[in-house]
């Protein structure tokens, strides 16, 4: 770096009435209040009130949700035929920055591959809902679905196995088509 | 059978024993209250309602748990929060000192809410038992009554040695002669509190933030003190409750005779010394979340932290209440008012109970005004809020009693009654001469010093490079 390249820069000067800081004090008052007025007479405020209203019920303008893209609870895609689409490739195992993915695979049953995932299971407490092993999946097979509300009572409830993941497409593939 | 024991109870007790009951219960559940009014008011500036769903019933109580509130339980759930969390004390901890010190806090600010003037005086009749004795009837009937009283007339003969006896008394828990220097002294204590709280914690933090609120609150008090003595000085006495009666009139017909008409210098300085004192943004340094963790109150759990948090929000309203009564007329509002001689006396005991909701309501706005400054100004750097103390409030609060002392001497020599309408515009002419004399002053004063100076080192890799020329 040069000399030259340095920029110097100097204070702000303060006007008259901010260094007396007390007009500046009451325009900040003012700001305030009219956001309270706001709320509290014209109802303006951003909340939504959970159980009553839903966010996936507001439209997306409103601060809803836009089901092709929100990160909830994944599920895995089955094909037309019913079966399984994954592979038991394990990239999204790889991809998983929460090492929530776990996966065992075996001989596939069917002719057209050659894998496919005896055990699938996802430690759904773990999980960061990044989006990373929908992204990594070459076949399409894990996504994340607009589901987020979901609740258990103990840690092994959450740890959600390949039976429970496929229900859960069995759910949301009318909402949310893959 | 509920007259006997009215009759008891008026013959017996005092009056004050009813108030001070009163008067602590509504403070205790006003403080839990201003809990939730803070988180309201804090989510209002956010742009959001606050808790807005905690009823009563802890959602099992079958008749309560249907009972919509809005939100108004939540003093009662964050109470039981309070007493059910665990209590523990950090190892090396002072044993004693650490248990004390949130007690300490929350005693001297109770204490001092002895002297609030809530509903002026009132004048009732009473029956006595003077035998005839060595002393004279009015003699006799005066030591019967409790000191402070003040008797009217003479008393009446209803046979028997009975006489009834209409005498006055100051609707308050305690009427001192000395109540402003009695609560500036006592709130002066509060430091304490906080000062051995921070000390016992064993903790470098709680102690940079305990000594950051002693100098804090010790710096504070000094213009606190000056901007109350400029309001004492024109009347002439320190009883809160005559302070009030004296501003119970109107000038030019319709405006009050309010101290903030006539002084607002004097209530501004007021006001930003107890939100200093109060340690409420913007002069929290000691408990800035961000720097501090917690502060003085950091290693305190449970029921601990919960009374300094009552004896913080305690603090804050006793002192709006010393500010209601010296600049906003206490419990003054058109149609409350006494006699034009003697304005706080009344003998109806519902305008004594309306005075003091209206006192109560006046208080509660200016603890709203606390809470909305503390959402809309930033955190003042340690050394600028020492620097606005010391070189700031006091020397204007010093130039401002020099002026009122001066008016005062040329308006009313040695009386202090009311303040008319031409010495209240003298006074807000010398507020505005103040104010005005300190935006000239201010000017002149040459800036402070750099605070970080450049050292130029010769010969080192630090030395200065020269500016770039202007092309």
């Amino acid at each position: 770096m040069k000399d030259s390249d340095v920029i110097v820069l100097e204070e702000p000067k303060l006007s008259l009435g901010d260094q007396f800081y007390l007009p500046q004090v009451l325009i900040g008052l003012g700001t305030t209040m009219k956001h309270m007025l706001n709320v509290v007479v014209r109802g303006k405020d951003r909340v939504i009130q959970y159980p009553e209203e839903r966010r996936e019920d507001l439209p997306v303008e409103k601060g809803g949700m836009l089901l092709k893209t929100y990160r909830g609870v994944h599920r895995l895609n089955k094909d037309e035929e019913g079966r399984v689409k994954c592979v038991a490739c394990f990239m999204c195992s790889t991809a998983c920055p929460a090492h929530c993915i776990h996966i065992e695979a075996a001989e596939s049953p069917w002719a057209d591959r050659e894998k496919y995932p005896a055990k699938f299971d996802i430690d759904e407490l773990r999980c960061i809902y990044c989006g990373m092993c929908e992204e990594a999946c070459p076949v399409d097979a894990i996504e994340l679905t607009h589901l987020y509300d979901i609740v258990g009572l103990t840690r092994q409830e959450m740890v959600f196995d390949k039976a429970k993941l496929l229900n859960i497409f069995d759910e949301t593939v009318k909402k949310e088509p893959m | 059978m509920l007259d006997r024991i009215i009759n008891w109870w008026t013959t017996n007790i005092p009056p004050w024993v009813l108030i001070a009951l009163i008067v602590h219960g509504t403070i205790m559940l006003t403080v839990a209250y201003l809990i939730l009014l803070e988180r309201k008011v804090a989510s209002w500036v956010q742009d959001r309602i606050g808790p807005n769903r905690v009823g009563l019933g802890f959602g099992i109580i079958p008749v309560l748990k249907d009972w919509k509130m809005n939100g108004f339980g939540q003093p009662l759930a964050d109470g039981v929060k309070f007493i059910l969390k665990e209590d523990y004390r950090p190892a090396g901890a002072d044993k004693v000192l650490f248990t004390i010190a949130p007690g300490l806090m929350v005693l001297v600010i109770i204490i001092s809410i002895a002297v609030l003037p809530w509903g002026g005086i009132r004048q009732t009749q009473r029956t006595l038992h003077l035998p005839p004795g060595g002393m004279t009837l009015h003699d006799s009937a005066v030591a019967q009554l409790a000191q402070g009283d003040e008797m009217v007339g003479e008393p009446v003969s209803l046979g028997n040695d009975n006489y009834q006896v209409t005498y006055r008394y100051p609707f308050q828990i305690a009427s001192l002669n000395i109540g402003v220097l009695y609560i500036l002294a006592v709130l002066s204590l509060s430091v304490y509190g906080v000062v051995i709280g921070g000390w016992a914690s064993n903790n470098k933090y709680s102690f940079l933030g305990a000594l950051r609120a002693t100098t804090n609150m010790i710096s504070y008090e000094i213009p606190l003190g000056l901007a109350v003595l400029c309001i004492v000085v024109m009347y002439g006495s320190l009883d809160l409750g005559s302070l009030v009666e004296k501003q119970c009139h109107n000038w030019i017909g319709i405006i009050p005779a309010w101290n903030v008409f006539c002084q607002p210098l004097a209530f501004t300085m007021f006001l930003i010394c107890i939100h200093a004192e109060a340690n409420r943004a913007p002069f929290d340094t000691a408990e800035a979340e961000q720097e501090l963790v917690g502060g003085y109150h950091t290693e305190y759990s449970a029921m601990r932290f919960a009374l300094f948090f009552l004896g913080e929000y305690a603090g804050m309203i006793t002192t709006s209440a010393v500010c209601v009564a010296l600049f906003f007329g206490g419990w003054d509002f058109p149609g409350l008012r006494g006699h034009a001689d003697h304005p706080a006396v009344t003998s109806n005991l519902i305008i004594c109970i309306l005075r003091a909701v209206v006192f109560f309501t006046k208080t509660v706005a200016i603890i709203f005004v606390f809470m909305w400054v503390r959402w809309s100004l930033p955190r003042f750097r340690f050394d600028q809020l020492m620097m606005l103390a010391w070189r700031a409030l006091i020397p204007i609060s010093l130039a401002l009693l020099m002026m009122t002392a001066i008016v005062v001497v040329c308006f009313k020599g040695d009386s202090y009654d009311f303040v008319g309408g031409s010495m209240a515009l003298t006074l807000l002419g010398a507020n505005i001469f103040v104010g005005a004399l300190i935006a000239i002053i201010s000017t002149l004063i040459p800036p402070a010093p750099l605070t970080n100076r450049r050292l130029t080192v010769v010969g080192s890799r630090y030395s200065k490079t020269p500016l770039p020329l202007a092309s």
